[in-house]
Formats: C-alpha cells, sequence, structure tokens
C-alpha cells in the first residue's frame, strides 16, 4: 500500500543557479508545511457519516454510564455533584476537558482544583479538591438576581443561567460564597456551569464527569429539601469550605480518610485585592451625596440655597445613576429590573432609585417655579428623601445580603449614613457659603466634623483586625488595605483629613468663601477612595483553591 | 439582525434562547463523540498521539476542513481509554501563542536578533558553523536535542549532524530524565528494554512506586492503578507526602538518598526470610551469590537505622515483595535524577529478579518514562548510541548501518558522543564553539544554570531551534529557526510501555516556520549533504528507514507496515518481528499489551539477567551548618511541563498553577525561622540565590525543601553532581540555607 503521508513530499531540488524562486528549497518546503492534507484525499479519518453514527452510543458510555444515575428525579429530588475525595488526586482533567467539551472561551473555566491540607509532619494531610457550581438548594446567585436570568430547573434541580436574559450586573458573583459565576467583558455577561444538562437530558454525563480518569466525579441524586435542612442544622460540606448554611450547596464530597482537625485551604494566606467596580464606587458615593444634599436642602431656610442645594443633588444623581449604568454588561435589558424584586436587594434598588430619580427631578424642578404650592413642594421633599434613604437602605443591603464579613450591616450602614449625612453635609455647607451672604453655621461645621470623626473612626477600626491571630477574612481586609492596597488606604485618609482641616479652620475663623468648597472636593475624593477600598478589600468567599504565588 | 428585530429581541421580557444562549449550544457529533459544541462540530476526527508525557495517550483531534477546531481525549485507545490530563486536553493551545517563533532570527551587529530570510538563516548556520569547523575541527560543534520532536526528525538530526555535518558529539535532553533507566536496563537486561504493558498496574497485586508521583506527573498511568481489581497493596517510597503517597496504603517516607540502602536491606531480609524464588534466579540470571554475599553488609537494621523508617514497617514490606503475590516496581525522577540513579533502579531489578516478578502479568522493575519520545530518542537519536541500539565503536554496527542506510562507511564517526554534561564541560575548555539546540531549553533545565549561562559566553555560535522565539535559550542565541511543532507536523512517538503511536498534522505552523523535518533538509541542502539524504524525503519514508535499523535488534519492528498500521492498531508495542509466528495471538485483547520476558530469556548473550549492586555512597552534598537544608526538586502541577514554554501559553492551564516561583516547607521549621505562609523567602545555595514565595506544608518533612522545576530560578540553586554510568545529573538534593526575604 502507497502510503499516504508521502504524496505531499516531493525531493528537493539540488541547489544551482537555474533555479527560480518557486523551485527553490526554501519555498517548496514552505508550501508544503502551509498544506493540510484533505481529509478525502489522505486521511484514515473516521469520515463517516455523520448521521448514521450521530445516533449511536458515544464510545465514553461505556466508561461513565455507571457514573450517573439512570432514572430522572422524582418529586423533591434533584441532581447533584458526588466528589469521592479519596479518588481525587488532583490531575485537573476535570478543569481542561470541562473547558474543551463546552466551548468555554479562552480564558473561561467552570470547574477549579483546589487543595486542603493540615495534620503534622508524619501524618499529614493533603487533599486535592475537585469543585464546581453546587447547584445550591437555595441558590444565592438565583435569590439575588435583578431580572430573574438563574432558573432553578424543576425537574432536575439545575441552576442553569439564561445568558440572553443577564444584563452582566454581576450581583451573582458577589452573592454566591463559591466563586462561581464569571463575568466575561467580552461579552458582557456571567456564565456557569450548567452541569452539562443537555448531555443528562441525553443519558450523556458532564463532560467532567467523561473525563475524571479516576472516576472521581458522579452524578448523584438528593433530596432537594434534606439537603437544605441538613445544612441549616449545621451539616458539613467541605472542611474550609464556605458555611453551607446560606446556600445548601448539594454537592456531596465523600471520603474514608480521617481528615485532620487543622486543615485549611491551599490559598487560605492568598491576598487578593476584588474588582474596584469603579461605576458602582461612583453610583454609591453620588447617590447617597444626592440624597443628603436634598435632604439638607428639604430642612434650610434659605431658599436660594435650597434651590442650589437641590441642583447640586440633581447633578450628583445624574452621574451616579448613569455610572451604574455604565456598570452593566448590557445595560438595554435593564428595565427588566424590576422581575426580581420579589427576593433580590439589588432589584429593589434600582426600582427604587427610579422612582427617586423621578420624584427628585421634580422636587428639583419646583425651584423654577414661582407658583408651586409650598405643601407640594414639601411633600415632594419628603418623598425625595424618603424614597432616597430608602435606597441608600436598600444599597446597604446589596452588600450586606453577600454574607461577606467586611460589608455587614452596621459597618456597611456606617459608611452610607456617614457619606449620606456626612459628605452631603460639606457639599451643603459649600453651597452656602457660595450663594448665601451669611457665615457657615457653627452648628454644621461641628457636626460635619462629628459624622467625619465618627466614619473615618469605623474605617480605621476595621484595619485593627490586621492583629488578628486567625487569618479571618476581617483580617484579610484589613491587611489588603494596609498592605497592596496601602497607597488607596493613605490617601483616602489624606484626603479626608485635608478636607476636615479646611472646614475645622472655616470652624475657627477662616473667611474664604471657596475654602468649604475645597474642603468638600477633598472629602468627595476621599469618600470615593473610601468606597475603592470597600470593593477592593472585600475578602470574598471561595471554595479550596489551591497556593498561588 | 434588523434594527426592528433587535428593538424586539430587547424587549422580550424573558430570554430564554438568543444569540448568547446560541454559543454554547451543544449537538451530537457522530464519531462517537457524543454531544459537542455546536460552534465547534467537526466534520472528520483524526486520532493522534499527545506531544506532552511519555504515557503517550491518544487525542481525537476534531477537525474541520482538515484543521484541528478542538479535541478530546481517545476512548479505543489501549493506552488512555478515552482519558487525558490536561496539558492533552489543551493540546492545541500553545500552537496559537502570539510569541511563536515565525520567522529565522539572526543576531546582528548590534547585539539584537532580528528576523531574516531562511535563506540568510541557512548562509549564517552553514558558515559560521563550518568555519568553527574549519577552524577548530569537526568536533567543535555539537547539538543537543530532545525527546520532544517525533522519532523520524530525532534519526534525521543525528544521521544529518553526525554524518552529514561531521559532528561528533550530540546528546539530547533525555539524558537529564531517561539516561539511568537507560543504563540500569543495559547492565541487567542486556538492553535498554523497559520490561511492561500499562495492563500490568491492573494486574498488579503490589505496586511499588518509588521516586515517582504519577498522581500528577502521570495521571492517566494513576487512571490504570485505580481501575486495578485485585485491591491492591499500594507502597510509595518518597520521603514527601505527595498525591499518590496519599493515595497510596502505605507511604514509607525515608530520608532522602537512603534509598539504595534500603532496598539492599529489603533483599537481604527476603533471602533472609527464604521468599526468593530460586528456581528463577538459577535458571535465568547470573552472579547472585556475588550479590547475596555483598548483601551481608547491609541487613534489614542497617537500611531501618539510614532510612528512619521503622523497622517493623520494612520487615513487612519485604514479606510483602516475597510473598510470591504478583509485585511490580515503579520508578521515575526520583530514582533516575540521582547521584547512583543507576544501582539505585538496579537494586529494585535485582529484588524482581530474585523473586521472579518479571515477565509475568503485574510485575516488573519498571521505569516510567518522562518525555513523549524519550524511548524513540533511546533508539534512534545517533548519539551515544549508533543508530538504532548500535555501538560507533563496533566496525560491524557502524558496517551495518552504512548498509541500511546507504550512508558511506567513512562517514559514520567511531568514536561515541561526549554526554550532555561532557558537551557543556568541553564548551568550558574551548574544545566546543559551537553548539545546536532542537526543542530544548537548557538556558533554563539544565543544572546549575549560573555556570551555563556563564559558558555560554564561551560559545562563537548558538542555534536554537524551537517554536517559540521567547524561551530562555531562544533569548540568548545567536540564531533561531523557527520549528513547528506538535499537531503540525506527522511522525510517531514511542512511549513507556514501547508503544509506537502515530502523531499527524492537525494544524498549518505559522508564518515561516517548518517542520523540524523540513529543517533539517533544508540544512542537508544548504550544507551540501543533501544527495546522502536522498531516502529521508518524508517522515513516512524515514519510518521505514528505522524499520529496517531494527530488524534483527531487540525491538525489532519490522512487523509493523507503516503508520495507517499503527492507526488500525492503536498503535504498536517494540517488538513485532515480520515473521508470521510473532503475529499469532495479537488479534486478542491480550496482543494490545504484551510485557517482555515472559520466556525467561534476557538480551545478554548467554540469556541471562545479571545482579548489578555496588556499596552505596555519600550524597554529593549533604546538607551542614551553613547550608542546613536539603533542596528536592520535581513536578509542580500537573498543568505544567518542564520548561513551561507550551503549558505557559494555554489560559486554561495557566489557571492551574501558580505564577511564580514557590517553596514548600514544613511548618515547624518555618515557625522556628518566623516564616509566614505565603511570605517571601530567600533560598540559597553555594551555586546561587533565589526568592520564593513560602508554602507550609507538613508534607515535607522537617529539614527539607521542596521546589518544582518548572521556575527558572530552582536551577540556579541545584548542583551539578551526575551518576558515574548515566551521567544524568542529580536533581533531587543540593544543601541550601532559607532565610525571610526582606523585600
Amino acid at each position: 500500500m502507497r502510503d499516504a503521508a508521502s504524496a505531499n513530499h516531493q525531493p528537493l531540488p539540488i541547489i544551482n543557479s537555474s533555479l527560480t524562486v518557486e523551485d527553490s528549497p526554501i519555498e517548496i518546503l514552505l508550501k508544503e508545511q502551509g498544506t493540510l492534507q484533505t481529509p478525502v484525499s489522505v486521511f484514515s479519518a473516521q469520515h463517516a457519516d455523520a448521521d448514521a453514527d450521530a445516533d449511536a452510543e458515544p464510545a465514553q458510555a461505556q466508561f461513565y454510564k455507571q457514573l450517573i444515575p439512570l432514572s430522572k428525579p422524582g418529586a423533591g429530588e434533584q441532581y447533584a455533584f458526588k466528589v469521592d475525595l479519596d479518588r481525587c488526586t488532583g490531575c485537573k482533567g476535570c478543569v481542561s476537558a470541562c473547558h474543551s467539551l463546552n466551548g468555554l472561551d479562552e480564558n473561561e473555566t467552570w470547574r477549579d482544583v483546589g487543595t486542603i491540607h493540615g495534620g503534622l509532619a508524619g501524618a499529614s494531610y493533603t487533599q486535592t479538591v475537585t469543585t464546581a457550581c453546587h447547584h445550591c438548594a437555595d441558590p444565592a446567585c438565583l435569590n439575588g438576581c435583578p431580572v430573574l436570568a438563574y432558573e432553578k430547573d424543576p425537574e432536575t434541580g439545575i441552576v442553569r443561567h439564561l445568558d440572553d436574559q443577564c444584563i452582566g450586573c454581576q450581583y451573582c458573583s458577589l452573592k454566591c460564597p463559591y466563586d462561581v459565576p464569571k463575568y466575561s467583558k467580552s461579552l458582557g455577561i456571567v456564565r456557569k456551569c450548567d452541569m452539562c444538562h443537555s448531555r443528562l437530558a441525553e443519558g450523556e454525563a458532564p463532560a467532567c464527569v467523561q473525563a475524571c480518569p479516576t472516576e472521581a466525579i458522579s452524578i448523584t441524586i438528593v433530596n432537594t429539601d434534606s439537603v437544605a435542612t441538613i445544612a441549616r442544622a449545621g451539616g458539613s460540606f467541605l472542611p474550609s469550605a464556605p458555611d453551607p448554611e446560606y446556600t445548601a450547596p448539594t454537592t456531596q464530597y465523600v471520603t474514608k480518610r480521617e481528615v485532620p482537625s487543622n486543615v485549611e485551604a491551599g490559598d487560605r494566606y492568598a491576598l487578593r485585592p476584588e474588582h474596584a467596580h469603579f461605576p458602582l464606587v461612583l453610583m454609591l458615593v453620588l447617590t447617597q451625596l444626592s440624597v443628603g444634599l436634598y435632604a439638607y436642602a428639604l430642612i434650610s431656610t434659605d431658599a436660594a440655597v435650597t434651590h442650589y442645594s437641590r441642583l447640586a443633588a440633581l447633578l450628583a444623581m445624574g452621574i451616579g445613576l448613569a455610572a451604574s449604568t455604565s456598570h452593566l454588561g448590557r445595560p438595554l435589558g435593564a428595565w427588566r429590573a424590576f422581575l426580581g424584586l420579589r427576593r433580590s436587594w439589588l432589584s429593589r434598588e434600582i426600582v427604587i432609585f427610579g422612582a427617586f430619580s423621578a420624584i427628585a427631578a421634580a422636587y428639583t424642578a419646583v425651584g423654577f417655579f414661582d407658583q408651586v404650592p409650598v405643601g407640594l413642594e414639601l411633600l415632594l421633599g419628603a418623598g425625595t428623601v424618603g424614597s432616597g434613604l430608602l435606597g441608600v437602605f436598600c444599597s446597604v443591603m446589596i452588600y450586606h445580603d453577600t454574607q461577606r464579613p467586611f460589608w455587614n450591616f452596621p459597618v456597611s450602614y456606617g459608611k452610607f449614613l456617614g457619606t449620606t449625612f456626612g459628605l452631603a453635609l460639606a457639599a451643603y455647607l459649600a453651597v452656602l457659603s457660595l450663594v448665601s451672604n451669611e457665615a457657615v453655621p457653627m452648628v454644621g461645621l461641628i457636626a460635619l466634623l462629628v459624622f467625619f470623626g465618627l466614619k473615618l473612626g469605623l474605617e480605621v477600626s476595621q484595619l485593627t483586625a490586621a492583629t488578628q491571630s486567625d487569618m479571618t477574612p476581617a483580617k484579610k481586609s484589613a491587611l489588603l488595605m494596609l498592605e497592596s492596597l496601602k497607597a488607596i488606604t493613605a490617601s483616602r485618609h489624606g484626603f479626608g483629613l485635608v478636607g476636615l482641616l479646611c472646614f475645622a479652620a472655616v470652624l475657627f475663623g477662616a473667611e474664604s468663601v471657596w475654602l468649604p468648597v475645597v474642603g468638600f472636593v477633598f472629602l468627595l475624593i476621599g469618600e470615593l477612595l473610601e468606597r475603592v477600598l470597600f470593593f477592593k478589600a472585600v475578602a470574598a468567599p471561595k471554595m479550596p483553591g489551591a497556593f498561588t504565588s | 439582525m434588523s434594527p426592528v428585530n433587535f428593538i424586539k429581541d430587547q424587549m422580550r421580557i424573558r430570554c430564554r434562547d438568543g444569540v448568547l444562549t446560541e454559543r454554547l449550544v451543544q449537538a451530537p457529533a457522530a464519531f462517537g463523540l457524543g454531544r459537542v459544541p455546536k460552534s465547534f462540530k467537526p466534520d472528520a476526527t483524526v486520532d493522534s498521539v499527545c506531544g506532552y508525557c511519555a504515557t503517550g495517550c491518544s487525542l481525537k483531534v476534531h477537525l474541520k476542513d482538515g484543521a484541528a477546531v478542538n479535541l478530546s481525549a481517545n476512548t479505543g485507545y489501549p493506552v488512555n481509554l478515552g482519558m487525558a490530563c490536561p496539558k492533552g486536553w489543551e493540546a492545541l493551545a500553545p500552537l496559537s501563542a502570539s510569541d511563536r517563533a515565525t520567522s529565522p532570527m539572526l543576531r546582528g551587529a548590534d547585539g539584537k536578533l532580528a528576523p531574516v530570510s531562511w535563506h540568510d538563516a541557512m548562509d549564517a548556520f552553514t558558515g559560521r558553523f563550518k568555519s568553527i569547523q574549519a577552524e577548530h575541527g569537526p568536533a567543535s560543534v555539537a547539538f543537543l536535542g530532545t525527546g520532544q520532536i517525533v522519532t523520524e526528525e530525532l534519526a534525521f538530526l543525528g544521521a544529518l549532524a553526525k554524518f552529514g555535518m561531521g559532528v561528533v558529539h550530540g546528546d539530547g535532553n533525555t539524558r537529564q530524565c531517561m539516561a539511568t533507566a537507560v543504563v540500569a536496563y543495559k547492565q541487567s537486561f542486556g538492553f535498554d528494554s523497559p520490561p511492561y504493558t500499562y495492563q500490568d498496574f491492573e494486574e498488579s497485586d503490589v505496586l511499588v512506586f518509588v521516586g515517582a508521583n504519577p498522581c500528577i506527573a502521570h495521571p492517566i498511568m494513576w487512571q490504570r492503578v485505580m481501575r486495578n481489581q485485585r485491591n491492591p497493596e499500594i507502597v510509595v517510597v518518597d520521603p514527601r507526602k505527595t498525591e499518590t503517597a496519599m493515595a497510596a496504603t502505605r507511604h514509607l517516607p525515608l530520608a532522602p538518598k537512603s534509598d539504595l540502602a534500603l532496598f539492599y536491606g529489603l533483599a537481604n531480609r527476603v533471602i533472609e526470610l527464604g521468599l526468593i524464588d530460586q528456581a528463577f534466579i538459577d535458571a535465568h540470571t547470573k552472579d547472585f551469590d556475588a550479590f547475596k554475599a555483598f548483601l551481608a553488609d547491609y541487613n534489614l537494621n542497617h537500611a531501618a537505622e539510614v532510612s528512619g523508617l521503622d523497622y517493623d514497617e520494612l520487615d513487612a514490606l519485604a514479606r510483602l515483595i516475597g510473598s510470591g503475590k504478583r509485585v511490580s516496581f515503579w520508578w521515575t525522577m526520583g530514582v533516575n535524577q540521582s547521584y547512583e540513579g543507576v544501582r539505585l533502579a538496579q537494586s529494585m531489578i535485582n529484588l524482581a529478579l530474585m523473586t521472579g516478578n518479571i515477565g509475568k502479568p503485574g510485575t516488573g522493575a519498571n521505569s516510567i518514562t518522562g518525555q513523549c519520545n524519550a524511548m524513540g530518542s533511546r533508539l534512534f537519536s545517533n548519539t551515544t548510541n549508533l543508530l538504532g541500539g548500535r555501538v560507533f565503536e563496533s566496525t560491524s554496527d557502524r558496517a551495518a548501518v552504512a548498509e541500511i542506510t546507504g550512508i558511506p562507511v567513512e562517514r559514520i564517526p567511531s568514536e561515541s558522543s561526549y554526554a550532555y554534561d561532557q558537551i557543556i564541560d568541553a564548551i568550558e575548555r574551548g574544545e566546543i564553539k559551537g553548539l545546536w539546540l532542537v526543542a530544548t531549553n537548557t538556558a533554563h533545565s539544565w543544572i546549575n544554570q549560573k555556570r551555563f549561562r556563564h559558558i555560554r559566553e564561551k560559545l562563537d555560535f548558538l542555534v536554537v531551534q524551537d517554536m517559540y522565539h521567547t524561551t530562555e535559550s531562544t533569548e540568548i542565541a545567536d540564531l533561531i529557526l523557527p520549528a513547528a511543532g506538535w499537531g503540525e507536523k506527522d511522525g510517531v512517538f514511542i512511549n513507556s510501555e514501547r508503544r509506537i503511536g502515530r502523531t499527524r498534522k492537525v494544524r498549518k505552523a505559522p508564518g515561516q516556520a517548518l517542520s523540524d523535518f523540513n529543517i533539517f533538509r533544508l540544512i542537508a541542502h544548504h550544507w551540501g549533504c543533501a544527495d546522502l539524504f536522498a531516502e529521508w524525503s518524508s517522515p513516512a519514508a524515514v519510518f521505514q528507514i528505522l524499520k529496517r535499523l531494527s530488524a534483527g535488534q531487540p525491538f525489532d519492528i519490522t512487523g509493523i507496515e507503516d503508520y495507517d498500521h499503527l492507526d488500525r492498531e492503536g498503535g504498536i508495542q517494540w517488538p513485532l518481528l515480520a515473521s508470521p509466528e510473532s503475529q499469532v495471538g495479537r488479534e486478542s485483547e491480550v496482543g494490545k499489551h504484551r510485557r517482555l520476558f515472559e520466556d525467561g530469556r534476557f538480551y545478554h548473550a548467554d540469556g541471562k539477567a545479571r545482579f548489578m549492586f555496588e556499596a552505596p555512597r555519600a550524597m554529593p552534598e549533604a546538607p551542614d551548618a551553613d547550608f542546613p537544608f536539603l533542596l528536592l526538586t520535581g513536578r509542580g502541577t500537573s498543568s505544567q511541563w518542564h520548561t513551561q514554554t507550551r503549558t505557559g501559553k494555554s489560559d486554561v492551564l495557566r489557571k492551574l498553577y501558580p505564577k511564580d516561583a514557590y517553596v514548600e516547607i514544613n511548618p515547624l521549621d518555618a515557625s522556628r525561622l518566623g516564616i509566614c505562609p505565603d511570605g517571601q523567602v530567600n533560598v540559597v545555595s553555594r551555586r546561587g540565590a533565589v526568592q520564593a514565595k513560602a508554602v507550609l506544608l507538613a508534607s515535607v518533612p522537617p529539614g527539607q525543601l521542596f521546589m518544582p522545576m518548572h521556575y527558572a530560578s530552582t536551577n540556579y540553586l541545584t548542583a551539578d553532581a551526575f551518576d558515574p554510568y548515566s551521567r544524568q545529573p542529580s536533581y533531587k538534593a543540593c544543601a541550601v540555607a532559607l532565610s525571610i526575604s526582606k523585600s
């Protein structure tokens, strides 16, 4: 038989002067290198009647059949990943196979393999842990999504992400304690593991199950309610993984090995600054500034000051809300944000700030008309401030609801209210200083110093966690702020203090009308930096990862 | 999409489908694949053996219009049964890297590398090397090859350099990985002959892994261990509690470099207990009595003492080895990369021989190979061996090669080559002035890197042939020749179990890159020796030459017809003779998994295996007061390969390993030195000082440190000690000091 592969090779001409360029050895070899052997002529490729054997059982089925359930989940049941830790040895084939068989983007992975380790010399313990979406009984991603882009499939329990429904707000990736939904900048949406639902539907195993050389991953059927009940009752999930109580993950990790008590995740000491989310930084600071400024406008007795304060507040609100839409990967779908009202604080925030913007605009417009009844103006003012404060409350809840300690309610509320009333007071005093003939009131200056004293004190108190002996999330945040983010931390306090000094100078008699304005600008920058730290220094929970350097 | 439809699309309240959803939709693919992403649905598939490690997994490459769009693991191949490690799954990614060498590059008068035409590159190659040879003699130009290119290319490289260019000294990076096993087998069995088949993983009762971490270094071999239905004892002999040690039934965390004494102690105890197979010893081995006498000095108490292991535990292991069950020994770099690796490998071969654990299912003293074509290199690289396991010094061997290849016999050197380290030394002495690196990254992988960098300055001309222009070696080259990579060319690899498998061209090479095979053709023409290689026109043609070279040798493959034959059978293990009787039984499943020595006949002239032994020596650089830690090196993760020139090009693989160098430290040592987890530390040896991140792990015993070999800094620490027989560097142990880094 003639060997097919030799067909493309031809003898090279011996070099001599009579050769043309096309005949030169280099050209011949480059041409040969640039030729792919066509399947028809050369390959003993399995060319096949694609249609004929499309229905045939996949070759790999002989190995994975026993790793997936024979029947579909019954009522109250769902599919779940089962990981036999004693068989997982860290080859990470599952990660790559998932990537290739699901056609993910080049840098996108839906699985990860981490480690947990502990014990003592002589009796050390190291365990590799493969992990993907846990298809939780009470999925935090789903609960947080403002546009209902997540569904828990009623038949299989698989938590599916509807890619075309997603608006790219990324709130799910803050909500998920397992770091599962991953945002794709190019697509403008998040994507995540769907347990290869379309494979399971056809009796094929998910990619990771198909590809695990040691059959460590399988699909099992669990009772969704009992998973939730056990999780709520303090049942164990996986040592050093986030507490299952929050979302009731369904993945079953099993091992016969004794796990030492000092076990910890391979990436326990990793200090990774998170995304800054600059649009959200702007949005949070400016909406809070706006709400507070409207409040001061409402109680102000000077009509001019009220008018200009409202205008300034409107401007801040406009920039803040515009920034927030620029945060979205697909802002055109944002109108659907009301869909999640029942469960999502983000949904509520969007709707309430939407209402706030309308009322606030009307309230601001009042300043341009003379014949508006005082009652109506008061009503609009109260509506503006009321809805605004409710919006700020929703903002706090958005972050509190992620269960990240750095964002817990008292601290976030303290920070956000501090911005609302402190920064807005600075803005108000600056407006007053510019448009009013009266001196800046002392009570306002003292209140300002008190507000910011408390707020900066609160922030500094978060830094003291750095001295804790255990690597808690609070300590991680503190270390981040003191180490890799120390320039931001120092600037934040620097701007804050200079801003306060400006107002203190006014308090002690300095007479420049611009001093409060300068002070406000410094405080504003300080608040923006505080909010950058708010996002970057949060310790995000995740499944145990591998050591990273 | 029209504006109207776009608006309509945006106005839907629930979007269960659409362009984004469509991206991940799967479709049945045929070809036995099951469902695949619709956007990558193939119109054909083709099987190709992976180009990373010596497991030799077959990958099913998904093609569209002849070009690879995706791949999956091949279910039907007897090696990997539908599995692959992450490197295999990601095998296509490194081909698309942005730093591919797409044009030859020559270092100009300004000292910078700049693109040149192939013509100018060939002028420089031949001009510079010929003038060096004219001035300093033919042996003043040398080459260092690889176990990463196909066998046909390896043979061509060795033949071109030695027969065509008059080069005398050439070696390969297999010196860094397999040389020890080669010499051990040669001395013990009479030929370099790993006796096993992967089926032995499944059929063994006792598997003893020594200096091997297959869980991450050879995950697909570990797959076969996990398929073992015989409830096997898995014994891991390794100072660290590796992933494999975790998965084992027994872990013996011996003191580093106490291994030879340990295995002599076990042999002594097996004899003492009368658990030897005397009939096998008498019929099939030589020198047992001398070995027995030698062992008198190495009883099990001594082994327990030097290894720090418990006597009873060792006694139990000796009884297990002599139990009559199927016992197999498996070793990798922990053995090969040792200053007394040959004797250590042979200490396991001795145990297998004396208990009759060879040539039967589930037995053997088995070297797990490193690179995809280490074995091809061992047989055909024409470096220290003349083509086809022959000897340069032998007149009859030279005549045979001349006869088979048509190369005039006077062109075949009558002296063997320097080994890798001797080539480096010869450069230092000024004896070698020109060096040609092919598909290897010496400026990262060679031991005691600072010394190598210094020696490189003595070279007049350094040519590096590689896929990338950014490797540590191409960066210091005078001339870069851009090479096609795995997937861009044809040929065969030979895996650890002697299986010859085909790898295929499924992508075009970028720019002006050429396959190594075609680069050799081009050089032959420009050098003016093309007429010698008229028959070497294609990999398929060279494969036929290799078959002829194998005739009558232990690895006779004259029974393999051609590439298609390899495809049909799922790879074929050597030997396969052309004679009809060697085809008997080959149709069966068993025929796919053949082991050597089933007849008890070894390759020495008398058919008997030898017991080889020698007194253990102290390690070359033991820890002392100034350098109190012993540094071990090895594989980091399964997603990393050697110097990372390829695995560093896959986003997925990069996510699966730490970016920068790190050192594993026992928590007790760390707390004594005030080292915090994830803190920066200095690791200092007599040869260099590097920074690394501290990882505190109880799996590393106190007094020892572990650094993966994949980071360029590691070899600034390692010490240039070598096994005297195999010349393999002893990467695994050197003395270092450890301190907190202030920066």
